[in-house]
């Protein structure tokens, strides 16, 4: 707990470089007399530090956007593993392993570590002064709607800032992308609740129908629904909680599911009809409306277009029913087609038949400050930024948290557009694939070195502005964070704005400080209120609520299933995982190791096949297989996985990269290239599962690198993990 | 069948024993320098494995034990050779045993000391193998004593001891001999030196007949015992294929077995390469032939034992390891195994084959191939099918480092005996003479109660 | 070297647990974990990578079967022969299982793995010579061999990587056997700092690394014989007992509706590891 006045960077700067001198002294096999004169008398130590104590310090996990706060062990300066923070409310003290390898990121060897002025393969280190100099440079005479700013999701001061750079450059060109979004299902949330991201209470449902949403692995905020989960499965009312997952690809939650389904790629919407069908057939009351548009999916013609049983459909039906509040999650059934929009709208109606609405679904509070309030990124803005290029419109292209390079399909030939500009900057921690295309790469601090605040999409609790500090000076000293280098680009631009602010922290401080009346005691000493913000790593506010806007819509025009594809017969679902998501992580090797839960595969990508479909093409395990859709090929070993609908495959995405590092370059493909250009009619948005591929067998077989051994997921009759019927089992007596 | 001539002059004896210490011929040099080549093939990569790590031999988790392990089984299993000739035989006044104890106890001397190299090279910390010895230390530590693997330690080098012993105490006389016919240089200072000051007195040869004995009768529990620890390596554990109770009396029949095997080898080698056909007779080399017949019997029956016992058992595991070992990937090796160790040996009972040296030689090949590949099947599979399925590999194999180590074992066991060979006796003259002269008394006191026939069939 | 210790401490070598005449006092480690609240997410194989400074081997070596993680997560398939697994996947997460009567304990020919009184599974890496006879003997297979000198391997802990280290526990070298040890370092940490309180641990003081992340709470560890733990109280709640090697509820006839259990109990290690069934909806 920091509650004294000190200068905290100077106490971080002697004892973090004095702490890591002594490090990389001890563990190069040099003399004991090597780098003496840098090591720090232990006799003589700075404010709270013991040596051999930890000391722990509060931040935000910047791993993935959902805006847990971690608490840092820190000893000697050095940060050694995060902690989930108890405090918040996103994820109360837990993390996941992507948040664990956060050090990764941070102490990842191929960072980059000073400016690099690039030109085709080569990269020449530069200083600040010189990179700014350029800018201003290349900025010249560049008219604002020239200069486009392609970020990945941003919130939190940073985002202040760089829309106000922004418009000291006259642009209003800041396009927010991310790979893997679900911007389908923010809009058919919208329209179906009047809000983008609602609340789920999963801990108060007593059946949870997902179709497609991850929400233990990479859904929105998987640490937070694991513990709604948990808290789920010991049931409301001491009557443990029912999951059915309906996928075409078993994700991680389907694997936790009491009933998995296997359906139809693309018929998830029609599915979801034939369940208000058959409610209604159950008798359960409804608009009529809801019933009328309903009438058509009885559950003969929904069986045969999804491939679930009728049986299946009345059990659901009837669970759901008698079980309420129930609630159903809306996924990759949105993300994935181009009639995803319909399937999603459908979706949402079922939760609304069943009046999950203000239940287990509620509205989420409006974050009070529109500034660093979240945008969140989608692929729409890709394809705009990928347009403008094309046009020649943009000359001046920033690029920041995001590698379009490596995630943009190939038909969209985004690298080559890119190189259209006339002067790309990258602000980067590694040399990604879009960093290598660019001419000046900046070096940002690490997630673990810099300052900020973030604001999560999805709130369960009021709004929680996470606050990110740094957990030790920064290692290399070239780097900057994000904040500095906006405010030092906003001061080239306009020498008077923000004058006042050394840097970003200052600026910071400031912002917070001049809300304190917001989140505090507006009597507050000022000092004790920021050391406050800064040990807690959290600030809450009330903020109101959105207004739950229910609207059931009936208009829902599903198509009906595809046809299927004489020449590209399977569907081709790119698989997200906790883990690896759209490949930011691949170069953080404990991702790399860390077997994939559903396939036990590390280090490489593989195609799931299901095994009937691989017996009928005479597939085996390991035979690298060439996936071809008409955008290209690429070619993975073969996987036979029984949680896959036999007329899809999948491959993982993150994989496959031709950068960023040693542990990323050259492991897997990269599925990213091969995808069809379809998009959500409604939202333009990526149809991420309506790539259509070809098999063919290479000839080459190769063993797959998996933990999982020779009896893959079985137990022999040996009692090792054993499963209980909910009916034979008492779970009243638990503690 | 020619047997030893009971007429031989003891001089003629001494005469074509000790030519075989002379200087070498070229075939000798020729052995020499492929045995050392291979040995130092097994040096190259155990270099490489100590710098490396373990890792280079393929080994794994769950596969943690591999051909080390299962050549230390091998190399000690083929020591129980000279302790049976010498001393079991002695017991059992087999006088046959005479001329060809020798260079068998010499093999079990050689073999040890291979075997123990093993013990070395797959241990992780090579380095620090003394922690497994009693030695005095700071913190009061003693090795673990509950650990079958550190009752192999005491027993192997109980028993290695006691073999040198054993192979020094009954070559005095042979030395004796050696010194007093060789006159010049470094052998003449050696053979003094380990004479001992023999002179072939009465009271020393009383003195020597008593310690013999008493070696003889240590010995062989201490064989038993050697090989039934380490195999209690195995039945102590509780992993499936290994945890069975006939382990011991199993893993000492099949020592005996390739201790057979080898002898029966080495026999045929040493009497053509030395001219030792005098003495090395064709009805010694029949006893030995019946001997192994026995005793591979002997071990097909033990071995139906365990299979019998895993049946009726009803252990699910058990029977998933050895249903695998005959199935699985380890297939080929198993049934080698069983075709090598069982049906192989059934030419030894026709007499035909009996002595004939081409058939025996490559016979006894086979016969320690399938006790070799004996040793690997009892390790391998059990790791590779345990108890716990997550776990089961059915693909792991030994790399090159092992192979390259199994084989330069051979080359420093025969580097070894190569070097016995030309220094010390491999016929023990002595005996040969005490085996003739009995021969030739028995058959004269036939002779003179008025019985004609040969006495070759009396033995 | 003292003959007499030898002698007086063979008398408590490998004696105590489980019979029952030598309690543990005052801590028993133990954990159980929920298989329906197991998510399969790997945070906690992840976490335990970050605390105990277990080496990242990398592709070439993990084919060779040459991984070390403490703490694996198994996943299992139904095996009804159904075309699809409708019922999801049970996902186990396997650690060493810290056996009363431990077969690895007792076949370690220079004493390098031990039992601790506070009911733990010691491993002494300095004197291990690498033998691993324990790994052959270990039903579960949860111990991991240091086949390569990871810490001078390249890329294992290249450049920055060294200062992420835990300096709590040591790096191990080449030929030396690892395991999970409930976080041992953690524990001793605790236990020193109550000491100077002159109190024992508390429930929830001490943690894992792998409970503190999980983010379905579905790892529970605990001192099994403060009757105010969790563990303790989960153990008692679902009848399993630390020294039975058949536990009473499933002599019963017709079953038990409880689902606690042990794996591999029949072997008699005496596992301090409790796990609770997954449960599938009769339903549905």
């Amino acid at each position: 707990m920091i509650d004294n006045n000190f200068d905290r960077r100077d106490f971080l700067k002697v004892l973090g470089w004095g702490g890591a001198a002594v490090a990389l002294s001890g563990c190069g096999n040099t003399s004991v007399e090597d780098g003496k004169e840098t090591v720090v008398s232990y006799v003589e130590v700075a404010e709270y530090v013991a040596p051999g104590i930890s000391v722990y310090f509060n931040s935000t996990c910047a791993q993935c956007d959902a805006g847990c706060s971690i608490s840092g062990r820190v000893r000697e300066g050095r940060v050694l593993k995060l902690e989930g923070n108890p405090d918040s409310v996103i994820n109360r003290g837990k993390m996941c392993g992507l948040g664990q390898a956060g050090v990764q990121h941070h102490y990842n060897p191929d960072r980059v570590r000073e400016p690099l002025l690039r030109s085709g393969d080569k990269g020449e280190a530069i200083t600040w002064d010189k990179a700014y100099t350029l800018i201003a440079e290349k900025l010249n005479g560049v008219s604002g709607d020239q200069i486009d700013f392609l970020t990945g999701s941003i919130s939190g001061h940073t985002k202040a800032l760089l829309g106000n750079y922004l418009e000291s450059l006259s642009s209003k060109n800041h396009f927010v992308y991310e790979a893997v979004s679900p911007a389908v299902q923010r809009a058919a949330n919208m329209k179906s609740y009047g809000m983008e991201m609602p609340r789920f209470s999963i801990n108060k449902a007593k059946v949870v129908l997902s179709f497609g949403a991850d929400f233990l692995g990479a859904w929105v905020s998987p640490v937070h629904f694991s513990q709604q989960y948990a808290e789920f499965r010991k049931g409301v009312d001491g009557k443990r909680g029912v999951l059915v997952q309906v996928e075409s690809k078993m994700t991680l939650t389907g694997a936790n599911a009491d009933r998995w389904l296997a359906v139809r790629p693309g018929t998830e919407g029609i599915l979801a009809m034939g369940i208000i069908n058959a409610l209604g057939v159950a008798g359960l009351s409804m608009p009529s409306n809801v019933q009328e548009a309903a009438k058509p999916y009885d559950k003969e013609r929904v069986s045969k277009d999804t491939g679930v049983t009728t049986e299946s459909i009345v059990k659901l039906a009837a669970i759901l029913k008698e079980r309420t509040p129930s609630l159903v999650l809306l996924g990759s059934a949105a993300e994935g087609y181009a009639h995803g929009s319909q399937n999603a709208a459908a979706i949402n109606l079922l939760n609304q038949v069943l009046g999950n609405v203000g239940k287990t679904l509620e509205a989420s509070a409006a974050v009070p400050f529109p500034q660093i309030a979240p945008t969140m990124g989608n692929t729409a803005a890709l394809r705009m930024v990928n347009n403008r290029l094309a046009d020649g419109q943009t000359k001046v292209l920033f690029t920041y948290a995001t590698n379009p390079v490596f995630t943009s399909p190939a038909e969209l030939k985004f690298k080559e557009n890119m190189a259209k500009a006339n002067f790309r900057v990258a602000f980067a921690h590694y040399l990604d694939e879009t960093a290598l295309q660019a001419d000046l790469v900046l070096p940002l601090d690490s997630a673990l070195e810099d300052w900020g605040t973030l604001v999560a999409e999805y709130q369960p609790e009021g709004v929680q502005i996470s606050v990110q500090q740094p957990l030790m000076e920064k290692l290399h000293p070239e780097t900057r964070g994000m904040g500095d280098i906006l405010l030092a680009l906003i001061k080239q631009r306009q020498p008077d704005a923000y004058k006042s602010f050394d840097d970003y922290y200052a600026y910071l401080r400031t912002a917070m400080l001049k809300n304190k009346s917001e989140f505090a005691n507006s009597g507050m000493d000022d000092d004790v209120f920021w050391n406050g913000v800064l040990s807690s790593g959290i600030i809450n506010v009330g903020g109101n609520l959105n207004k739950l806007n229910s609207k059931p819509d009936s208009s829902i025009k599903l198509p009906a299933p595809a046809e299927q594809d004489a020449k590209y017969p399977f569907t081709l679902i790119p698989s997200v995982t906790a883990n690896l998501r759209d490949g930011r992580h691949a170069n953080q090797p404990w991702l790399q190791e860390s077997p994939d839960p559903l396939t036990t595969i590390v280090w490489d990508s593989w195609v799931e096949i299901h095994p009937k479909k691989a017996a009928e093409l005479g597939i085996v395990e390991g035979d690298i297989i060439a996936v071809e859709s008409k955008n290209g090929a690429i070619n993975a070993q073969a996987y036979l996985f029984p949680g896959i609908h036999p007329d899809a495959v999948s491959i993982p995405l993150g994989r496959g990269h031709e950068a960023m590092g040693r542990y990323a370059k050259g492991y897997g493909v990269n599925p990213f290239q091969i995808l069809d250009r379809v998009f959500d009619e409604e939202t333009g948005e990526l149809a991420m599962h309506e790539t259509k591929v070809k098999l063919s067998k290479v000839g080459k077989r190769v063993i797959v690198v998996k933990d999982e051994g020779f009896a893959g997921g079985a137990q022999h009759g040996k009692k090792i993990a054993m499963t209980k019927s909910s009916d034979q089992v008492d779970l009243s007596e638990e503690v | 069948m020619k047997d030893i001539n009971e007429d031989i002059a003891w001089a003629k004896i001494n005469k074509d024993v000790l030519r075989s210490l002379e200087s070498p011929r070229k075939l000798y040099w020729v052995i020499v320098f492929c045995a050392l080549a291979a040995f130092s093939i097994a040096v190259g990569c155990e270099v490489y494995q100590y710098n490396i790590g373990m890792g280079v031999s393929n080994l794994n988790n769950p596969h943690v034990w591999g051909l080390y392990i299962a050549t230390f089984i091998f190399w000690i299993g083929m020591s129980h050779s000279g302790t049976l000739l010498s001393a079991i035989l002695h017991l059992m006044h087999a006088d046959w045993r005479k001329p060809i104890y020798r260079f068998a106890e010499a093999m079990t001397t050689f073999s040890l000391m291979t075997a123990g190299l093993f013990v070395m090279v797959h241990l992780g910390r090579l380095w620090q193998f003394y922690y497994s010895l009693p030695y005095p230390n700071d913190r009061g530590l003693w090795p673990n004593f509950q650990s079958p693997l550190l009752w192999d330690a005491m027993a192997i080098f109980t028993y290695l001891s006691s073999s040198i012993l054993f192979l020094f105490v009954g070559m005095i006389p042979d030395l004796a001999i050696c010194r007093d016919n060789i006159h010049s240089g470094w052998r003449k200072k050696l053979y003094t030196v380990l004479a001992l000051g023999w002179e072939g007195t009465d009271r020393q040869w009383r003195n020597f007949r008593v310690t013999y004995l008493t070696i003889a009768c240590f010995l062989i529990p201490l064989a038993v015992s050697v090989h039934s620890i380490v195999a209690s390596d195995f039945a102590m554990s509780q992993q499936p294929g290994w945890h069975v109770t006939s382990f011991p009396p199993y893993f000492v029949a099949g020592a005996l077995y390739s201790g057979c095997a080898a002898i029966i080898t080495l026999f045929i080698i040493l009497r053509y390469v030395f001219k030792f056909e005098e003495y090395m007779t064709l009805p010694i080399l029949k006893k030995t032939v019946r001997l192994t017949f026995a005793i591979a019997m002997v071990w097909t029956y033990l071995n139906a034992v365990e299979f019998a016992s895993v049946w009726y058992s009803h252990d699910v595991a058990s029977k998933e390891v050895l249903i695998q070992k005959a199935t699985g990937p380890y297939a080929l090796a198993w049934w080698g195994m069983i075709f090598c160790g069982s049906i192989v040996p059934l030419i030894l009972a026709f007499k035909r084959f009996q002595t004939n040296i081409p058939v025996l030689l490559v016979t006894s090949l086979l016969l320690n191939l399938g006790m070799w590949l004996e040793r690997w099947m009892i390790v391998a599979p059990t790791f590779s099918h345990g108890y716990y399925p997550w776990t089961w590999d059915h693909d792991q194999w030994p790399s090159w480092v092992q192979w390259g180590m199994v084989f330069g074992s051979f080359g420093w066991f025969t580097l070894l005996f190569m070097v016995f060979c030309k220094v010390f006796p491999s016929v023990s003259m002595y005996e040969v003479k005490e085996m003739v002269y009995h021969r030739s008394l028995a058959s004269k006191k036939l002779e003179v109660s008025g019985a004609q026939e040969s006495v070759e069939g009396a033995h | 070297m003292s003959v007499s210790n030898l002698l007086e401490n063979w008398a408590e070598f490998r004696h105590t647990h489980p019979v029952n005449d030598v309690p543990h006092d005052p801590y028993k480690w133990a954990m159980s974990i929920d298989l329906d609240a197991c998510t399969g997410c790997n945070a906690c194989s992840v976490a335990c990578y970050a605390e105990n400074n277990i080496p990242v081997v990398g592709r070439d070596k993990f084919q060779h079967g040459q991984v070390m993680h403490w703490m694996r997560i198994e996943r299992y398939w139904p095996e009804d022969g159904r075309d699809f697994p409708d019922q999801g996947a049970t996902f186990l997460p396997m650690m060493c299982q810290q056996c009363e009567a431990a077969p690895c304990e007792t076949v370690c020919p220079v004493g390098a793995t031990n039992h601790t009184a506070d009911g733990l599974n010691s491993q002494a890496y300095n004197r291990c010579v690498g033998s691993r006879y324990c790994s052959a003997n270990c039903p579960f297979k949860v111990r991991y061999f240091n086949w390569y000198d990871y810490p001078t391997t390249e890329n294992v802990w290249p450049a920055e990587m060294t200062q992420q280290l835990n300096p709590d526990i040591t790096l191990r070298s080449k030929g030396v056997m690892e395991k999970c040890t409930f976080c041992v370092q953690r524990i001793r940490a605790g236990e020193r700092a109550v000491k100077n309180e002159g109190r024992i641990l508390r429930d929830g003081e001490v943690q894992t690394a792998c409970q503190q992340v999980c983010p379905s709470g579905a790892i529970t560890f605990g001192n099994l014989v403060d009757p105010e733990s969790k563990v303790h109280q989960k153990w008692k709640a679902q009848r399993v007992e630390l020294n039975a090697d058949e536990q009473e509820k499933d002599k019963e006839e017709g079953g038990t509706d409880l689902r606690g259990y042990r794996i591999l109990e029949e072997l008699r290690p005496y596992p301090s590891v409790m796990y609770m069934e997954r449960v599938r909806e009769s339903a549905i």
